[in-house]
């Protein structure tokens, strides 16, 4: 059996130099789509992912119409030049799959019941894929839905955190998650600290899962400060805002 | 003055604890309001209230809207409010009780395409929103310039009893019909026009501090068209 | 097709349901940590390599393996083909129809197959035969016959049981030719991975539940452990949320019961 690559070096620095619990560099920017209701963009590691938001509006084929709520789609797509292989545009499983759970990952956030007999698209493009797509997705698609204005009880956000060389580490990049002995891609509404999204592969012991599980959250958490001040550039642009002219 | 404490919330932020009367966009968890929606929360004698700064138009009953008609059937016409809910304004709101599909012709009323004010009537989850023309300054509006705005920006637009709208119309001779679906109409002589137009969109696009008041005036300053 | 979209469960039975779990007790009078009876019935199907029909509750599964030879992928050489899918046939509910997989049905495939792969349960490595050339090529297709709600774990111990008992054909190397032989061996199966279901009523956690508990549930979580209690998969599923300790409950859950099933599985399926 051929050695497995060393992913973490004698100084206890990953291939990239990060150290165990780091994350990538993200950058995040809302409003960034003018034709859509909400949008964001973001870059995490090697990710560049677009997200955007069109609705409420009509459901077609009107027989899919919820009558209590609004319906929720979800589309996570690669572009073909988006990995090393050029991916086949026509979705895949694993495409359909990740769509599904991303929409369960962000319904849960979203009053739909304030929009009976709507659609709220949310359209997950991804530019160019690194590890963890699926969590940088939903962060960019929960400030989509804020931007667009739709009634929210908290943003979403999520964080990957993984098995290399036996040791439990936040954040995996491509190489990571392809060599590496697990990933485990977390979504939370932080304020409500809820888990919304939860997919897991790999061997964890009882401990390292417990381990990897919690250093997701807590490096969600660190995401989400970004998430804010991605929304406060956009909304907030620094100035005080007292209201004496609002009606 | 009674102190009202302001902040900037996003969805899931604490606004306040404690007990308060409370408004649109904010959610009771507990002890907690939390927001909903990005924009600015007031604290103050009034309640806990938070003005949206992003966000579709959803109707309520006793809004003023300005539309389009985009379709006529035999018993009225439906409205286009900028909403995902469409408008409906039935024929016996505008023919009277004696109104009959037989008789009456509604295009003769108002043609695809016609742009119209209008109050809705009533609004509930299980059907699109009623309008009606009742009243002054409803109908049909046959000239002027359309402008579309965020509708989270038309408190601004209107001002503190309208002040801000009365200003405008005052400074450029133009009358200023404003939807609170976002949609503004604006009819005066063409250099009024313009100028008027330049201010909704300035108010539209603008993170603006206090004195909006004052950029505005800065704005019209100088070159009243009406000579006011 | 899920139970979940189409069967809408009565709010007077979900009201009873939920009294029910406040006194930990279930509609069918099960415990809260107590999962349906569990049956199986190995070599079924005489054309396949290896298969199996498993009943859990009233949710019925036909796995049948089939085994081949082929090329293995570019970036694994040195390994063999392994492929799970399912698929809910249009007989399976009054719910299902025929058509490409939706969503669930994907969703299904892909977490079993996570767990069976990410486990270890086969060793790929004892599937190459040439590398870069040669390997064995192993599909475990999965028929849903019945649903009856946890068709998650039903199609699991379908997929571990076939596996467990297939055999592939003994090969030779005769003028640097592959040549299948008559004799045949067992695949090579190392590990044991269980897959857990719980579903989320309120703060109430409970392991398999059938399609009635699935209308009415909160959410699900699917644990798959393996023989020395490490968690190897999990999926999260249905548009709710779970508290981080919920999830560490459901983790302890999953590697407990998982124990007591995997001893069945064994028990069911040795030769």
């Amino acid at each position: 059996m051929p050695e497995p690559k060393k992913l973490i070096g004698e100084d206890g620095r990953r291939l990239d130099g990060r150290r165990w619990d780091e994350l990538r560099p993200i950058s995040l920017e809302v409003g960034v789509l003018k034709n859509a209701d909400g949008s964001a963009y973001i870059n995490w590691g090697k990710n560049k992912i677009m997200a955007a938001v069109y609705g409420p509006k009509e459901v077609h084929p009107k027989h899919q119409v919820l009558p209590d709520r609004a319906l929720l789609r979800t589309r996570y797509h690669m572009a073909p030049f988006s990995v090393d292989e050029r991916k086949n545009p026509a979705p895949s499983r694993r495409e359909i799959e990740i769509s599904k759970v991303i929409r369960e990952a962000l319904v849960p956030a979203v009053l739909v019941e304030d929009y009976p007999r709507t659609a709220i698209e949310v359209w997950v493009e991804v530019l160019q894929s690194d590890g963890g797509s699926r969590v940088a997705g939903i962060t960019a698609a929960s400030l989509a839905l804020a931007d667009a204005g739709i009634n929210m009880r908290d943003l979403v956000v999520g964080c990957s955190c993984g098995i290399i060389d036996s040791t439990v580490v936040a954040d995996l990049d491509d190489t990571e998650d392809k060599e590496g002995s697990g990933d485990m891609p977390v979504a939370i509404m932080p304020n409500l600290n809820q888990v919304t999204l939860l997919q897991v592969d790999g061997i964890y012991t009882r401990e390292n899962f417990q381990k990897a599980f919690e250093l997701a959250i807590a490096k969600g958490r660190e995401v989400y400060s970004m998430q804010r001040d991605a929304l406060a550039k956009r909304f907030f642009s620094g100035e005080p805002q007292p209201m004496e002219e609002s009606a | 003055m009674p102190m009202v404490q302001r902040k900037q919330v996003i969805p899931g932020d604490v606004i306040a604890t404690g007990n308060h009367r409370y408004g649109s966009y904010i959610e009771k968890r507990g002890d907690e309001y939390v927001a909903l929606r990005i924009g600015l929360a007031e604290v103050g004698p009034d309640g806990v209230k938070l003005n949206p700064l992003t966000g579709p138009y959803l109707p309520r009953a006793e809004d003023q809207v300005i539309g389009k008609v985009v379709d006529i059937n035999g018993f009225g016409w439906v409205v286009d409010i900028n909403s995902c809910f469409d408008g409906f304004l039935p024929a016996s709101f505008v023919f009277g009780r004696e109104f009959s599909p037989a008789t009456h012709d509604l295009s003769s009323k108002f043609k695809v395409g016609d742009v119209i004010g209008a109050r809705i009537e009533s609004f509930d989850r299980s059907r699109d929103p009623q309008l009606s023309i009742r009243g002054e300054g409803y109908g049909k509006f046959p000239e002027g310039e359309i402008i579309k705005m965020s509708p989270t920006k038309v408190p601004r637009l209107i001002g503190r009893r309208g002040a801000m709208v009365n200003f405008i119309s005052e400074r450029t001779g133009c009358d200023v019909k404003v939807g609170q679906n976002g949609v503004v109409v604006i009819v005066g002589p063409p250099e009024g026009m313009a100028k008027a137009t330049a201010v909704v969109k300035m108010i539209d696009q603008g993170t603006h501090g206090a004195d909006l008041m004052g950029k505005v005036e800065e704005y019209l300053g100088g070159s009243s068209v009406a000579g006011a | 097709m899920s139970m979940k979209k189409n069967y809408v469960v009565e709010t007077i039975r979900k009201a009873q349901m939920l009294e029910l779990l406040n006194r930990g007790k279930r509609v069918d009078e099960r415990a809260l940590d107590q999962h349906r009876e569990i049956t199986v019935q190995t070599g079924v199907i005489q054309k396949a390599n290896g298969s199996a029909i498993v009943t859990l509750g009233d949710s019925q599964v036909l796995a049948g393996v089939k085994i081949a030879t082929g090329a293995p992928f570019p970036d694994t050489p040195d390994k063999g083909l392994l492929v799970v899918n399912a698929e809910i046939l249009p007989l399976a509910s009054p719910y299902a129809e025929p058509g490409p997989p939706s969503e669930e049905a994907i969703e299904l495939a892909r977490v079993v197959d996570r767990g069976i792969r990410e486990s270890e349960m086969v060793d790929l490595h004892k599937l190459c035969i040439v590398e870069g050339k040669t390997v064995y090529t192993v599909f475990v297709d999965v028929n849903i016959m019945n649903v009856d709600g946890n068709l998650f774990d039903a199609t699991s111990y379908a997929v571990v049981c076939a596996l467990r008992t297939a055999k592939m054909k003994k090969y030779a190397i005769e003028n640097d030719k592959v040549v299948m032989k008559d004799e045949e061996t067992p695949v090579p199966v190392e590990k044991t991975p269980v897959s857990v279901t719980l579903a989320r009523f309120g703060d109430k956690l409970v392991v398999d539940p059938n399609g009635e508990e699935e209308g009415a549930m909160d959410m699900r979580i699917t644990i798959t452990t393996d023989d020395d209690g490490n968690v190897c998969a999990s999926q999260k599923g249905e548009a709710s949320t779970i508290t981080p300790a919920q999830v560490l409950e459901a983790a302890d859950t999953s590697i407990r019961i998982g124990r007591e099933i995997r001893a069945q599985l064994v028990e069911a399926t040795k030769s």
